[in-house]
């Protein structure tokens, strides 16, 4: 698990576990700016889904990541894998959802879910609107199709200003990497899965965060959402874009902070 | 210096090398674009503008995503932007553009991060090319590779496909891989294979009688719906290709339910494969749903009813699809019948070895019937019929859980059926009769209670085969062969099979019936000429044995006697052996020792006796010769005189000897007799003679010499030096002289002289004397013995035993040899030899059949007539 998943445990032991989970597009290293500072006070785990980063392609199964039920099933392994109980899941993105499938699936494992920009379906469907159409999806993965380069070849260091030299160090590896064929098929599982009967059934406290202008995300999804999850806290950011935890760590961290104080 | 080696540079290249930076900016040949952190655009040039159509006031203050196509909006959140965020830079990422009118100008972009000296992002600053043609050449490229992978996954599938289907040995697998292959394959919803039905039977126009032989991802609804259509459906493919039907008005006017069915579970369109043998015959059809797949979850990408439309590599994947399941199909059901036939030879083989063996009739019907179950069966049963009528049938089922139902069955329903069920039909019809898919209306019909019912729905009886035992075209019995839904309908050969197998049976039985008859009857003749126990005689210690031949069915013409004689003194002994182990042999026997108990009354000495039988042994027209030993011994003194009809001498054992009297064998009786010649001794006090039939002296691997030799040492071994037991003596000389084996009867007679006979009262009147002589006197000694053969002759029961060998053994003969035993014991009785004589051979013509008649009417006639009495009639 912890070689499959690319399992990294920070923070001092006994603390409350929080997990987290990146989403599609990228992998744990999005966490970089907002694990640290709960490695303080907390057992922080990050991770990798199979198919990117530094997870272990070879333990790619079409069958069993075809649906957010295999990816929820590997969160459920990690738990199991460390002993984690009562577990804050901080999930970014379809993570959101698979940390609902996860809690589903072990609920004994699981203390409170923290989703980041979340969506239970992203394409419009009567009376309800996900920001896509099935166009929109199918052009997505045209654009995953145009930037194969982006997953299979490492970046080449490039552009990297003399003034930073921390850039340049980072350069040396390269994130966010995935197979081309994992992307496409991890695309389809996230951009056409359809999590909303789940909601209902969340039993933990859950916290909403919902970005500013999120294009992937729209705030009438988030909205959806927290009305959709019993008892769920729902925070406006101010952040714009998706991926908060990378453009606005300090705010992203506060909200939680102060959600997992109340909790 | 080293710009005076280089080109000569034209005039006025300086001023422009040296150009105003600002127009670098806003005409380079590339697009600029400044952004804030959160990708909103602070500055921008004249080229990107020039390029989108835009005015630089309308991207001002619009963020990257905003300007971009909705797939580039995803993918610039979602990774370019992380990206950026984690490495600080981006390189040749392809976007599309969104120009003012709408259109998409394909791009590639380019992209570093300006941070603080806390690392903190400032600034983005990107370059933005137009890639147009690069991107259109891209995606050639893609398509090509996208259409060789295609044609690759196609290959692989077909590949793995026909492997698999080389791989599977029966039609249900073969139905597995199609259906699932071609489920995943197409990524259809479903997938279900429909084969015509090969068992011919009547069919609505239009219309093909179909099984479902496989299916995968159908909900129970949509798969009903389907197996509806599909009689129908298997029509239309008969002369079509591939078809890919959407839901739509034609499809909701033929089939209504089925298009509910399919709109209901998400489906959009029904495809339609037929699956043909190499030679273009129509074996099924191979259906598909396509639509939202039940399993993944995931909602489709196309939009609602768009895949109806097959693509040309996919229709003609499945179109092969077709023609490979076909074929694999012919080979494995060529594969299996010829499994299936080498299954019913061997099965007939090893019937036909049972039926050889002779066996016990009730453990042979066991045996079979757990034959048939272990092969071409799930149940068999097989019924008796007797004069009486159907006995209680023999059951077995393959499967040891349900064998209780069939026990059942058979101890509480079958006794109760009546005409309308195929095992009686097909004993009342004489014709074989197959039940073709038993359904419930039939067991309804069958059933003569609820729980008969029950317990034959329990029992799933899918097919029944119920075949009469028929000899002459009578029915002898019944066998019914029942398939269960675990193995389906039977098929012509299994029919021919269960044939092939009664007519077995039927023979079998037959003979066997017919040598039951001649056995059981010739053993209770036999038993009830016997004399019963020897009387007790005083101052002689006796013990008699008869044992027939070991095969049950050996009768012979052994006997023994033993008659205390008038004046009381003296008593007659005889032993003898009629030529023979059949009926003829018993009954010249009862007559011999008859007619020796009626001479015996003014003719008891030996000599005599045996001058007297060959005198008169023309006029008893007797039909086959015997030999016989008679003697009469004086218990009081030991007086002993013999003669012999060609019989073996008897043996005396005294004083811890055994030695054979030197009596002259003298004549079998029935050959051309001479004056016999009387031996005459003494028995000495203590000693023992024992009187014997070849029987215990003769084998089949050992010359008769050897035999006696034999019984004389073990009658001298067994003897000691006092007085024997002559019961102990009998059992030891049976046990050591006789197998379990035995080939012949034995009559066996030993007897010892007491010590102090001497003493005995040389005139005592001896308890039972003659005339007690008819040992059958009591009145009605045929009708017990011919009751006793009705009912073990017509039962066909535990008795009954095959032996066609024995019957083969039979000396050819026009007549049978029950006519002169009938005629012979009739005239014994008083009858009028000639009228038993005409009745029975009536009767025992037709043997077989009318044995319960026959002997029935001889017990009749024996009630109604008393020994030496009138007719009543």
């Amino acid at each position: 698990m912890i070689t499959r998943n690319c399992v990294h445990v920070s923070g001092p032991a006994g603390a409350r576990p929080m997990l987290f989970a990146h989403g599609f597009g990228c992998d744990q290293s999005m966490w970089r700016a907002v694990a640290p500072d709960f490695a303080v006070d907390h057992r922080v785990v990050t991770f990798d889904h199979v198919g990117s980063g530094g997870s272990d392609l070879a333990a790619y199964d079409p069958e069993r990541y075809g649906s957010l039920r295999g990816y929820a099933a590997d969160v459920v392994d990690i738990c199991r894998d460390l002993d984690l109980t009562d577990v804050v899941f901080v999930g970014h993105s379809v993570s959101a959802m698979i940390g609902v499938l996860a809690a589903q699936a072990a609920p004994e494992r699981f203390g409170a879910l923290v989703m980041v920009g979340p969506s239970p379906r992203y394409v419009d469907d009567e009376g309800y609107t996900g920001g896509f159409t099935r166009a929109d999806v199918a052009a997505l993965l045209d654009s995953l199709d145009a930037n194969p380069q982006q997953w299979s070849a490492v970046l080449a260091p490039v552009v990297a200003g003399p003034g930073n030299p921390g850039v340049a160090t980072e350069l040396a590896q390269s994130f966010c990497r995935t197979d081309p064929a994992v992307a496409r098929q991890f695309a389809r599982v996230t951009f056409l899965s359809d999590n909303r009967d789940d909601l209902p059934r969340v039993r933990v406290p859950t916290l909403v965060l919902q970005c500013t202008q999120d294009a992937i995300a729209p705030e009438v999804v988030g909205r959806y959402v927290h009305e959709h999850v019993p008892g769920s806290v729902f925070r406006q950011l101010a952040a714009t874009g998706h991926c908060p935890h990378l453009s606005a760590p300090e705010e992203t961290t506060a909200a939680i902070r102060a959600f997992l104080a109340g909790t | 210096m080293a710009h005076d080696e280089g080109p000569a540079r034209p005039e006025g290249l300086a001023r422009l090398l040296e150009e105003d930076p600002a127009d670098l900016y806003e005409n380079a040949p590339c697009g600029y674009l400044s952004m804030l952190p959160d990708a909103h655009v602070v500055k921008v040039n004249g080229t990107f503008c020039a390029w989108t159509g835009r005015r630089p006031e309308d991207v001002l203050g619009l963020r990257l995503p905003d300007l971009l196509s909705a797939g580039g909006r995803v993918f610039f959140e979602t990774h370019l932007a992380p990206l950026l965020r984690l490495q600080g830079a981006v390189r040749e990422v392809a976007l599309d553009v969104v120009r003012a009118d709408g259109s998409v100008l394909p791009c590639l972009l380019n992209a570093v991060e300006v941070r603080d000296a806390e690392g903190r992002p400032l600034l983005v600053r990107a370059t933005v090319f137009e890639a147009s043609s690069r991107r259109r050449y891209e995606r050639a490229l893609l398509a090509a590779q996208q259409a060789a992978t295609d044609a690759e996954v196609r290959a692989r599938t077909m590949h793995q496909v026909v492997s698999e289907l080389a791989a599977a040995r029966s039609a249900e697998q073969v139905a597995d891989v199609v259906v699932r292959r071609a489920r995943r394959a197409l990524e259809a919803g479903g997938a279900a294979l429909w084969l015509v039905d090969r068992v011919p039977g009547a069919r609505p126009e239009g219309t093909v009688p179909v099984d479902l032989a496989a299916s995968d991802g159908l909900s129970p609804e949509l798969l009903a719906q389907l197996a509806t259509a599909a009689p129908a459906g298997a029509e239309l493919v008969r002369t079509g290709g591939v078809r890919a039907a959407p839901v739509g008005p034609e499809l909701r006017q033929r089939w209504p339910g089925l298009a509910g069915a399919m709109a209901e579970a998400g489906q959009e369109a029904l495809v339609v494969v037929p699956v043909s043998a190499a030679d273009d015959r129509h074996l099924g059809a191979l259906v598909l749903v396509l639509g939202v797949t039940d399993d993944s979850e995931l909602i489709s990408l196309a939009e609602p009813g768009t895949r109806g439309a097959l693509s040309p590599a996919d229709a003609e994947l499945l179109a092969t699809l077709g023609r490979q399941a076909g074929q694999a199909l012919e080979r494995v059901r060529l594969h299996e019948e010829t499994v299936r036939q080498a299954a019913r030879s061997a099965f007939l083989l090893d019937a036909a070895r049972l039926l050889a063996a002779a066996g016990e009739v009730g453990e042979t019907l066991e045996r079979l019937a757990e034959l048939a179950v272990a092969g071409p069966a799930d149940i068999c049963v097989i019924d008796l019929l007797t004069e009486r009528g159907l006995t209680a049938p023999v059951v077995a089922h393959a499967d040891p859980a349900r064998r209780h139902l069939v026990e059942q069955l058979r101890d509480e329903h079958l006794p109760h059926r009546d005409g309308s069920h195929p095992s009686v039909r097909a004993m009342v019809e004489r014709r074989t009769i197959w039940a073709r898919g038993v359904d419930e209306a039939m067991l309804v019909r069958i059933s003569t209670s609820p729980e008969h019912l029950a317990v034959s729905r329990a029992l799933q009886l899918a097919d029944l085969i119920c075949v009469p035992l028929l000899v002459d075209n009578r029915p002898l019995g019944v066998i019914s062969l029942g398939a269960d839904a675990r193995r389906g309908r039977f098929t012509e050969a299994d029919v021919d099979t269960a044939e092939q197998l009664a007519l077995q049976m039927s023979q079998g039985m037959d003979v066997a019936q017919r040598f039951e008859l001649e056995s059981r009857t010739s053993h209770a003749l036999q038993g009830s000429l016997l004399p019963p126990e020897p009387p007790a005689v005083p101052g002689l210690a006796l013990a008699v044995r008869y044992l027939p031949g070991s095969r049950g069915a050996d009768v012979g013409g052994d006997f023994y006697d033993v008659v205390p004689l008038p004046g009381g003194d003296r008593v007659g002994l005889a032993v003898g052996d009629v030529v023979g182990h059949d009926v003829t042999a018993a009954a010249t026997m009862g007559q011999l020792r008859s007619v020796h108990r009626a001479l015996l009354v003014d003719c008891p000495d030996p000599g005599p006796l045996v001058e007297r039988l060959h005198g008169s042994w023309p006029l008893l027209d007797l039909p086959r010769m015997a030999t016989a030993l008679f003697a009469t011994l004086r218990p009081a003194t030991g007086e002993l005189r013999i003669a012999s009809a060609g019989h073996l001498p008897p043996l005396l054992v005294h004083g811890g000897r055994a030695e054979y009297l030197p009596v002259a064998p003298g004549r079998v009786l029935g050959a051309p007799p001479v004056p016999p010649r009387e031996w005459s001794g003494r028995l000495p006090e203590g000693a023992t003679l024992v009187l014997f039939t070849d029987g215990l002296v003769e084998s089949r691997t050992a010359d008769l010499d050897a035999g006696l030799d034999r019984l004389r040492a073990v009658a001298a071994d067994a003897a000691g030096e006092g007085p024997a037991d002559p019961d102990a003596l009998c059992d030891r000389l049976l046990a050591a002289l006789t197998g379990s084996r035995r080939a012949d009867d034995v009559a066996l007679l030993v007897l010892t002289r007491l010590p102090g006979a001497d003493a005995l009262p040389q005139t005592a009147a001896a308890p039972h004397a003659l005339p007690h002589a008819l040992p059958h006197a009591r009145p009605h000694a045929l009708a017990d013995a011919l009751d006793g053969a009705a009912g073990d002759v017509t039962v066909s029961g535990d008795a009954m035993r095959w032996s066609p060998e024995r019957t083969e053994e039979r000396p050819p003969s026009s007549g049978f040899p029950g006519v002169d035993v009938a005629a012979g014991l009739g005239s014994f009785l008083g009858l009028d030899p000639a009228a038993v004589r005409r009745l029975v051979s009536g009767a025992l013509t037709r043997l077989s059949g009318a044995v319960g008649d026959a002997v029935g009417e001889l017990r009749q006639l024996a009630r109604d007539v008393r020994p030496g009495g009138d007719e009543d009639r």
